[in-house]
Formats: structure tokens, C-alpha cells, sequence
């Protein structure tokens, strides 16, 4: 299973990979739990909502 | 039951009316070759008795089942540029450099069907030909066999309507899945019948499918053909929804053509490429798409030509901006909805201070699907442009079969073609991941994510790597799904 899983460790088999200071991303991290996947969950919501709307749309020119 | 017709130029398609029979409609064909393909159609090869799967398909199931008679065969029109000759004794086509060579020289064909209206069938037409076609184009390439030649020729089909059995969205529904039997071996043909049929639970019958399609019908379409139909409406109540249109401009980019349904006009067409406007530089501040720079869509319409430039605003009788919803038939497995990109692309910028990214209003962004396969094949063929080490990372990276990709581009660096950054989004993510990418590069950094583990623990997942500069100003924009045309 060890031995999987560090099979399975893409940075190990490319080099010159350093560590990312966690402040760096500490902002865009925010914003994706705070912000961005909830208004995502809720603009996909929309949209499944309009779709359904929309499916009865005659087309017949 | 063949002729050959010389043009000295397309208004001399006039003379169609009098070599084929009046229930094959060729006036009207030559009124609308005339008023859309360009002067480089120099000779036009009409082959009668021509058998017709898709209005065979027709013939058989509708009909031959009627008290009129219909003949059960067509004329199909071939088009060769001036180099190219027939002689008639010998049937035989001739061009300057030898038969192996009139593939380049031949621009397409158009079925012509026995039925008095609407008699423009199965037409595969090269854009290079078409008066006014967008710069991109999606297309895939069509054999044709005449004469004992074998023929390719690289466009997208189009066919007008039936009228009595098929109407506006069938055929926007078999010209993108015909494409798609063309374009990938995954997906089977269909025929018009077929399409008629698929689009109900139940076989309609007679002159039912002629009374009109919903919006739902044309899913089902695509969905029964085996793809996973995605269906993105616009929201009317909002005065505007631009998110739409960039998401429909990113699937068109990617290389799926479009069902677009304009719900004030009844109609459908397919979307099957674009024209960018002139890239200027406006020194106005502000994050700008790709859809902001777009100048026409191309529509194939059952009532026009191929490719008909429609511009986004102020067109009649519609406009790019008349569409209210679409359907895009994706393949399995792009899971990470583009509505999800759209609001993540913006959000990357948050990430500009480990990459060096240009600022956010001054950039342009432009996002689209492609596999991992063919990110790879990019980037090798353009192995200079990058750092070995990012290279080695892209070739390592165990990307799924399908990836978004999204590319930072400056003003200047858009009008020649070349980007800032490109971030890769694992199109099989979920919507509440934080960290959806796989891969995240400038000129002068990447940040690389370990998908097995970025989701358990950030930190541990997500790694940095400093990269050479290999002296240019921006890496090559991916144009790669659509074809240029080369107007002739």
C-alpha cells in the first residue's frame, strides 16, 4: 500500500519541486470556500432550474 | 449522367436550370450557390442518379408511402477550382498535376433531392469557398467517392430542411452528429430518419415530426446518439448574462459545435465557429473574455448556406446574441461544468503573487476543453517556448481524458496569437473542490497539484517550481481545435 501510494506521488517523480508558502495561497483559498464554490453551487442550480424552463421551447422554423 | 458545367463566375450557376430536371429545385440551388460561394468555383461536375443515404432514408420510411411520385435518386453537385477540367468521352476528371492531385482542387458537393421543395440535401462545402465564412471553423473531413476517385473534403455538413418531416432543429441535430461520425469513431451515423425518430419516445409517424421540435426533443437526440447533452439556458430575467455567452464561445473554442436554440424566432441552429474582431489596443482597464472579442459566430442554418457569418449584435434576421440557450453533446467524463470555470478563471488571479501573473484588468481570458493528450502533443511540438522542467511536469502529470484549460493573456499579447499563463482544470473535478487544477504555469513560475492528495491536505498537495526564462514574451495561444480558413 506504501509502496502504491508513492508510485502514486506525482512530485516525486518530478524534480526541482519546492515547498509553497501557505500565506501565498492563503487568499485564493478564502475566496474559493468563501465565495466562489458557493456562488458555483448556486449559479449550477440556476442554470439546471432555467434549462428546465427552456425545454419546452417550440422549434419549428 | 455527368456534366460538366464551366463557370467564369458563380452567377454562371444560372445554367443549372437547364441541365437538371425543375423537381430537383435548381434554380433556386444556383440562386443561393450564386449568392454564397466565392469566384474560385470555376467548374461545377452534376452527377445524376446519384443514391443518397440520408434521403433514401427519407424515400423509404415517407415517400415512396405517397400518392405522388418521387423519384428515388439525386444530383449532386461537385465543385473544382479553374485547374480542373472533365472529359466528357472518357469520364474522366483531369488537373495539371496528375488525378492524385484533385483533392487540392476540389471545394466540396451538394445533394440536390427529387422533392420539388427544399431540395437542397446532405451539402459539404469547404469554408475557403464560402462568401463571408468565419476565420474558424469546425469541421472534420467527409470522403467523397465519384467517378472512382476517392475525394476528401474538409467541412461541416448542412442540408436544408424537409419541411414536411423534418424541420429547423432536426437538422441542426444531424449536421452535429454527422459531423461527429466524421470527426470521432466513437459515434455511429445517423441518418434523417433516424434523427426524425429519435427525437421521440415513440415512432410520430406521417407528418408529425413537421409540426416542430422542443427544446427536450433535440436532448433526447443526443442523448439516445450516446452523448451526455449539456443544456445551458440564458437568464432573461437578468438584463444581461455574459457568462452565457463566454461559456458558449468556450464550447465553440473547444471544438463542439453548438444546438442553439433563439427562442423568439422558433428556431435552431448549429454554432460551428467564430471570427475575432481585430485585436485593438484600447488601454481601457478591465478584465475582458474571448467573447468580448468576437466579431461574427458562424451558423449553420437550414434556410442559408454553410457558415453564415452572424455578428454577435445588430444582425438580421438575428443576431449571436439572439440565442437563449444551447446544447453542447460532450462526451462522458467533463464533470467540472463550464459555469464552474467561468467563476473560477477570475478567482485564479488570487494566485498571481506565486506566479507572476499580468494584472487582472489588464487581461483577457480565454477558457476551453481539450484532452490531456492533446495539451501533451501541444506543448511537444513547441517544446522551446518552455522550461525542460515544466515540460518533464506536463508529460508526468496523470491528467484525466479531458482537461479545461484556461489562458492569461495581455492586450498586446493577444493581438499576436500569444498568452502570459495558462492554468489546466481537471474537467473531472466536483464543484466543491477548492483546488480543482492539475497545473497552474507562467513565464516564470508553475505551481503543480497533486490531485491524489491537494483535496485531503492543501499544503502537502501543491508544490512550486521556478522556471528558466527561455526568452520570448508569451507562450503560443492554443488554437488548435477550429480550422483557419484560407479564403480563396
Amino acid at each position: 500500500m506504501d509502496e502504491e501510494k508513492k508510485q502514486g506521488d506525482v512530485f516525486e517523480a518530478i524534480e526541482g519541486l519546492t515547498q509553497v508558502d501557505p500565506n501565498a495561497l492563503a487568499d485564493f483559498q478564502r475566496a474559493m470556500n468563501e465565495e466562489v464554490i458557493p456562488e458555483i453551487i448556486k449559479v449550477v442550480e440556476e442554470r439546471r432550474m432555467l434549462a428546465a424552463e427552456s425545454r419546452h421551447w417550440p422549434l419549428k422554423c | 449522367m455527368y456534366t460538366w458545367l464551366s463557370l467564369k463566375s458563380s452567377a454562371d450557376l444560372a445554367q443549372l436550370e437547364s441541365c437538371i430536371s425543375q423537381e430537383y429545385g435548381p434554380k433556386r440551388a444556383a440562386e443561393k450557390l450564386a449568392g454564397g460561394i466565392s469566384d474560385a468555383v470555376k467548374g461545377v461536375l452534376i452527377e445524376r442518379n446519384y443514391v443518397d443515404k440520408d434521403y433514401r432514408s427519407t424515400y423509404y420510411h415517407f415517400y415512396a408511402k405517397k400518392g405522388q411520385h418521387y423519384l428515388p435518386n439525386c444530383v449532386r453537385l461537385h465543385f473544382f477550382d479553374q485547374t480542373v477540367a472533365f472529359d466528357e468521352s472518357a469520364l474522366k476528371l483531369t488537373c495539371p498535376e496528375g488525378p492524385e492531385h484533385l483533392n487540392d482542387h476540389y471545394y466540396g458537393y451538394m445533394v440536390l433531392r427529387p422533392t420539388g421543395i427544399a431540395t437542397i440535401g446532405r451539402t459539404v462545402l469547404s469554408p475557403d469557398v464560402r462568401s463571408g465564412a468565419s476565420r474558424y471553423i469546425i469541421t472534420a473531413n467527409h470522403k467523397v467517392h465519384v467517378l472512382g476517385y476517392r475525394l476528401m473534403i474538409e467541412g461541416f455538413p448542412s442540408m436544408d430542411q424537409h419541411v414536411d418531416i423534418s424541420v429547423c432543429a432536426h437538422v441542426a441535430c444531424w449536421s452535429i452528429l454527422r459531423h461527429y461520425s466524421e470527426r470521432y469513431n466513437s459515434y455511429r451515423e445517423f441518418l434523417t430518419h433516424d434523427i426524425t425518430l429519435m427525437a421521440h419516445q415513440f415512432d410520430p409517424g406521417g407528418l408529425i415530426p413537421s409540426k416542430g421540435l422542443e427544446v427536450s426533443h433535440a436532448e433526447r437526440v443526443f442523448q439516445v446518439a450516446g452523448t451526455y447533452p449539456v443544456h445551458v439556458t440564458r437568464d432573461t430575467k437578468k438584463a444581461s448574462d455574459p457568462s452565457f455567452y463566454r461559456q458558449l464561445s468556450a464550447y465553440v473554442e473547444s471544438g463542439f459545435p453548438l444546438f442553439a436554440a433563439m427562442h423568439k424566432h422558433g428556431h435552431a441552429v448549429a454554432v460551428v465557429g467564430y471570427e475575432r474582431r481585430t485585436p485593438v489596443n484600447t488601454q481601457v482597464p478591465g478584465m475582458r473574455y474571448a467573447w468580448d472579442e468576437v466579431q461574427t459566430l458562424a451558423f449553420v442554418d437550414d434556410n442559408n448556406l454553410p457558415y453564415l457569418p452572424v455578428p454577435v449584435t445588430g444582425g438580421a434576421p438575428y443576431s449571436a446574441e439572439d440565442i437563449d440557450a444551447f446544447i453542447v453533446a460532450l462526451p462522458e467524463k467533463v464533470f467540472y461544468p463550464a459555469d464552474a470555470v467561468d467563476r473560477l478563471a477570475p478567482t485564479l488571479f488570487k494566485l498571481g503573487g506565486v506566479l507572476d501573473l499580468p494584472p487582472g484588468n489588464q487581461t483577457i481570458i480565454r477558457y476551453f476543453i481539450t484532452t490531456g493528450s492533446a495539451l501533451r502533443h501541444f506543448v511537444r511540438e513547441r517544446e522551446s517556448e518552455f522550461d525542460p522542467k515544466l515540460v518533464a511536469t506536463i508529460m508526468t502529470l496523470p491528467f484525466a481524458q479531458f482537461v479545461w484549460i484556461v489562458e492569461f493573456a495581455t492586450e498586446l499579447q493577444w493581438a499576436v496569437g500569444q498568452i502570459a499563463a495558462r492554468a489546466v482544470i481537471d474537467a473531472t473535478a466536483s464543484l466543491r473542490e477548492v483546488m480543482p487544477l492539475w497545473l497552474m504555469h507562467s513565464r516564470t513560475h508553475a505551481l503543480v497539484f497533486n490531485r491524489l492528495t491537494v483535496s485531503l491536505d492543501l499544503q502537502s498537495g501543491i508544490r512550486g517550481l521556478k522556471l528558466a526564462d527561455m526568452g520570448h514574451t508569451g507562450f503560443t495561444r492554443m488554437d488548435q481545435n477550429l480550422r483557419p480558413t484560407k479564403t480563396k
